[in-house]
C-alpha cells in the first residue's frame, strides 16, 4: 500500500516537475502571404534563427523557448484574428509582431488588454506603443526617421531644394510628417510632393514632375520592391540629384533591382551591417543559409525583438509579464543587431542613434551616424 | 516638355494596358466569360521571361519562351476550367477564374519566393536614348515598338488570313460561322491562344520596364484590364485599343495634378465610372437598353 502511494506521489512529482519546465511561448505575427510576403519571410527567418539561438544558449530560466507563428498578411482584419488566436487558443504572454503598420495597429490594444507584453519589430505607426504601457516599439518611429532625412539633408548633404515622394501608407506618410515639420528650421524647399502605392511599379509621371522640378536633392521613402524601380526609372529618366531614401530602401534586392542606378543613394536610418560584431557575422551568416539571401533591417529588428525580450526576462529573475514589461522598461545599453539601444522613454520608444548608408560599388557602405537626441527624440505621448 | 513627358509615359502605360486587356476582351467576345485569370497568365509570362532570360543570357530568348509558354496555359486554362462550365450562368465560370487567380498568385510566391526575381542583366530599363528630344528607356521604347507591330500583325492576320477571317466571324457570330464549316473548337483555342501569348508579351514587357517581378505582379492588372474592357465595350478589340490608351493617360496626368488627394487607381476608376455614367456601352460597345 505504501509503496502504491509513493509510486503515485513519484507520478505526480514527476507530472508536476514536466508541467513547470514547458515551454515559454512567444507569439509571432508576420505577413508570410500576401503584399508584403516578401518581408514576412525574412521576418520568419530571422525569428526562427533568434528561437535557436536563444535556446542554444540556455533558454530562459530553465526552460525553453517555443514560437508560435501565425500569417496576418500585413492585414488589421488578420492581425486581430490571429491576436486573439494567441491570447485565447495558445496562452501565450509575450508576442511580437514582424508585421507592418497596419497589423501591429490593430494587434496592439488586444494584447495590451490581456496584459501580454508586446514588441513592434519593425512597425511605425505611433498608435502601436500608445495602446499602453505593456507595448514596445524596436524601431525608430516614422516621424523622427522623416527629421533624421531633413537633418542629414540640411547638416550633411547642405541641399536646400528638394522633391519629395512618398509613400501612401502608414509608414510612408509618418515618416513624411516628420520631413516636412522639421524643413523650414533648416530651410529646406520642398519644391513638389508626390505619392505612390505599394502596389505601384511604375513612376512615369512622377519622373516627369521631379525632371519639371529641378530639385537639388530627392527624398524618398518606400520599400524595396518600389523602391528599386522608382530610382531606376529616375535615373534612366535623366535625374541626376542625389536621392536620399529611407529606412525601408534596406535591402540587397534594392541594389539587384535597380543596378547601377542604385549607386549613391543614402539611406537614413539603414541597417549597418558590415560592423565587426561576431553576434551580427553570426546571424549574417545563419540568415543567408537559412533564406537564401542576405539579411536587411527587417531581419535585424526582428532577431534583436526576441533578444531583448529574453533578455528582460532574465534580468527580471521572473516569467511574470508585468515583471517582464518592467524589466524591458528599464533597459539600458543594449546591443542590438542594428545600434546599441540607449534606452527606452516613457511611451517605450527607442532612444538610439541612426546610420546613414550609402551604396557604393553594388554595396551598402556605412556613412555616417546621426546621434543628435533632439532630432531622434521620440514623442513622449 | 513636362506634359510630353506624361503623354509618353501614358502612352508607354497605355501599351502595356492595351496588351493586356485585348486578351481578356477577346476571351468575353467569344464566350461571355470574365477571364479574370487572364492576369496569372500575364504574370506567368513575366516570370518565365526573366528565368529564362537569367539561364540563356539572351533576354529574347526569354520572350520567345514566354511566347511559347503562355498560350499553352491560357488553352489548359480553357479545357479544365471554363469548358466544363460552359453551359452554367457566367458568374460561374468569372468565380472560378478568381479562384484560379488567387490560386496561381500563391503558387508563384511559393515557387518562385516572395522576394521576386530580377533580371541579371538587364540594361534596358536604364539606359536611355534620346528620341526628338524625348527621353525614352531601350525598355519604354520596345514597349512601344513591340505593341505596334503585334496590333499591325494581328490586324493584317484577321483580314488577310482565312483562320484569321474565320476567328472574326465566329467572334461576331458563331452559328453563322459553324455554318460555314468553321470548327469552333479550333477557334476557341485560337482565341485562347493568342489572347494569352500578348498577356505573356505584356508580362514579359512589364518585366523588362520594372526589372522586378513578384508574385502581386498581377494583382492590379487583374481589376483594371476589367475596367478597360467595360470601357471600351465589351468584346470590341478597337474599344479596347481606345480604352487603354485612354485610360493611362488620364492616370498619367491625373496623378500629377490631383494625386495628392487620390492614387492611381482611384483616378482611373473615378474616369471609368464617369465615362460609362455618359456613356454606359463604353466607347464603340452597342447600347442594349
Amino acid at each position: 500500500m505504501l509503496s502504491f502511494a509513493r509510486g503515485l506521489l513519484g507520478a505526480f512529482a514527476f507530472f508536476v516537475s514536466q508541467a513547470a519546465l514547458a515551454d515559454v511561448k512567444i507569439g509571432f505575427q508576420a505577413p508570410l502571404t500576401g503584399l508584403a510576403a516578401t518581408d514576412g519571410k525574412s521576418a520568419k527567418a530571422a525569428a526562427e534563427i533568434a528561437i535557436d539561438d536563444l535556446n542554444a544558449g540556455g533558454g530562459v530560466l530553465g526552460q525553453k523557448l517555443e514560437l508560435i507563428t501565425y500569417d496576418d498578411q500585413a492585414k488589421s482584419d488578420q492581425a486581430i484574428f490571429t491576436a486573439n488566436k494567441l491570447i485565447g487558443d495558445d496562452d501565450v504572454k509575450f508576442a511580437i509582431s514582424g508585421s507592418y503598420s497596419a497589423a501591429g495597429r490593430a494587434a496592439a490594444p488586444i494584447f495590451q488588454n490581456a496584459g501580454v507584453v508586446f514588441i513592434s519589430a519593425y512597425g511605425v505607426h505611433p498608435d502601436i506603443t500608445k495602446a499602453g504601457d505593456y507595448c514596445f516599439r524596436l524601431v525608430r518611429l516614422g516621424p523622427p526617421q522623416g527629421r533624421a532625412a531633413a537633418f542629414f539633408i540640411a547638416e550633411s548633404l547642405k541641399l536646400k531644394k528638394a522633391s519629395v515622394i512618398s509613400m501612401d501608407n502608414d509608414y510612408g506618410e509618418a515618416t513624411l510628417q516628420g520631413f516636412l515639420g522639421d524643413v523650414d528650421k533648416y530651410g529646406i524647399k520642398v519644391v513638389n510632393k508626390y505619392n505612390y502605392s505599394l502596389q505601384d511599379r511604375q513612376f512615369g509621371p512622377i519622373v516627369a514632375g521631379v525632371k519639371r522640378d529641378e530639385p537639388e536633392v530627392i527624398y524618398a521613402t518606400g520599400y524595396f520592391f518600389t523602391a528599386g524601380p522608382l530610382v531606376a526609372q529616375l535615373r534612366a529618366g535623366g535625374v541626376k540629384a542625389p536621392i536620399v531614401g529611407s529606412q525601408a530602401f534596406d535591402s540587397g534586392k534594392f541594389i539587384d533591382i535597380a543596378g547601377a542606378a542604385a549607386e549613391g543613394v543614402y539611406i537614413v536610418d539603414g541597417f549597418d551591417r558590415y560592423r565587426k560584431d561576431p553576434k551580427l557575422e553570426h546571424f549574417t551568416a545563419e540568415f543567408q543559409k537559412r533564406a537564401g539571401y542576405p539579411p536587411e533591417g527587417v531581419a535585424a529588428e526582428v532577431y534583436s525583438s526576441f533578444d531583448i525580450l529574453v533578455d528582460a526576462m532574465k534580468r527580471a529573475g521572473s516569467l511574470e509579464p508585468a515583471k517582464v514589461r518592467d524589466a524591458l522598461a528599464a533597459t539600458k545599453d543594449f546591443p542590438m543587431l542594428n545600434e546599441t539601444l540607449i534606452g527606452f522613454n516613457k511611451l517605450h520608444e527607442v532612444i538610439m542613434p541612426a546610420s546613414v548608408d550609402v551604396v557604393k560599388d553594388g554595396k551598402f557602405v556605412h556613412f555616417s551616424t546621426i546621434e543628435d537626441k533632439k532630432v531622434l527624440a521620440p514623442p513622449e505621448q | 516638355m513636362f506634359y510630353v513627358d506624361l503623354a509618353v509615359s501614358g502612352v508607354v502605360f497605355g501599351c502595356m494596358y492595351a496588351l493586356m486587356a485585348v486578351g481578356l476582351t477577346l476571351v468575353y467576345g467569344l464566350l461571355r466569360i470574365l477571364h479574370i485569370a487572364h492576369a496569372a497568365v500575364f504574370a506567368l509570362g513575366a516570370y518565365v521571361t526573366v528565368l529564362v532570360a537569367n539561364v540563356s543570357g539572351s533576354i529574347l530568348l526569354g520572350f520567345v519562351a514566354a511566347i511559347a509558354v503562355t498560350p499553352l496555359c491560357g488553352i489548359a486554362i480553357y479545357r479544365i476550367l471554363y469548358q466544363p462550365l460552359l453551359h452554367y450562368r457566367p458568374d460561374v465560370p468569372m468565380i472560378a477564374s478568381i479562384g484560379l487567380l488567387v490560386f496561381m498568385q500563391d503558387g508563384f510566391r511559393i515557387l518562385f519566393g516572395e522576394q521576386g526575381v530580377t533580371f541579371v542583366k538587364n540594361p534596358l530599363a536604364i539606359e536611355s536614348v534620346d528620341v526628338a528630344g524625348i527621353t525614352l528607356t531601350f525598355a519604354q521604347l520596345a514597349v512601344l515598338v513591340v505593341t505596334l507591330l503585334i496590333f499591325v500583325a494581328l490586324h493584317l492576320f484577321t483580314t488577310r488570313t482565312r483562320i484569321g477571317v474565320a476567328w472574326r466571324a465566329t467572334v461576331s457570330n458563331p452559328s453563322m460561322a459553324a455554318s460555314f464549316g468553321v470548327d469552333a473548337i479550333r477557334v476557341r483555342y485560337l482565341n485562347f491562344g493568342i489572347g494569352s501569348a500578348l498577356a505573356g508579351v505584356a508580362g514579359g514587357l512589364i518585366a523588362l520596364l520594372n526589372n522586378f517581378v513578384d508574385p502581386t505582379i498581377g494583382y492590379v492588372v487583374s481589376y483594371k484590364a476589367l475596367a478597360i474592357i467595360v470601357l471600351g465595350g465589351l468584346g470590341s478589340v478597337r474599344g479596347t485599343l481606345v480604352a487603354s490608351l485612354f485610360l493611362a493617360l488620364v492616370e498619367s496626368y491625373g496623378t500629377i495634378f490631383i494625386g495628392s488627394y487620390l492614387n492611381r487607381d482611384a483616378i482611373a476608376f473615378l474616369a471609368l465610372i464617369l465615362v460609362l455614367m455618359a456613356r454606359p456601352q463604353g466607347f464603340t460597345g452597342v447600347r442594349t437598353a
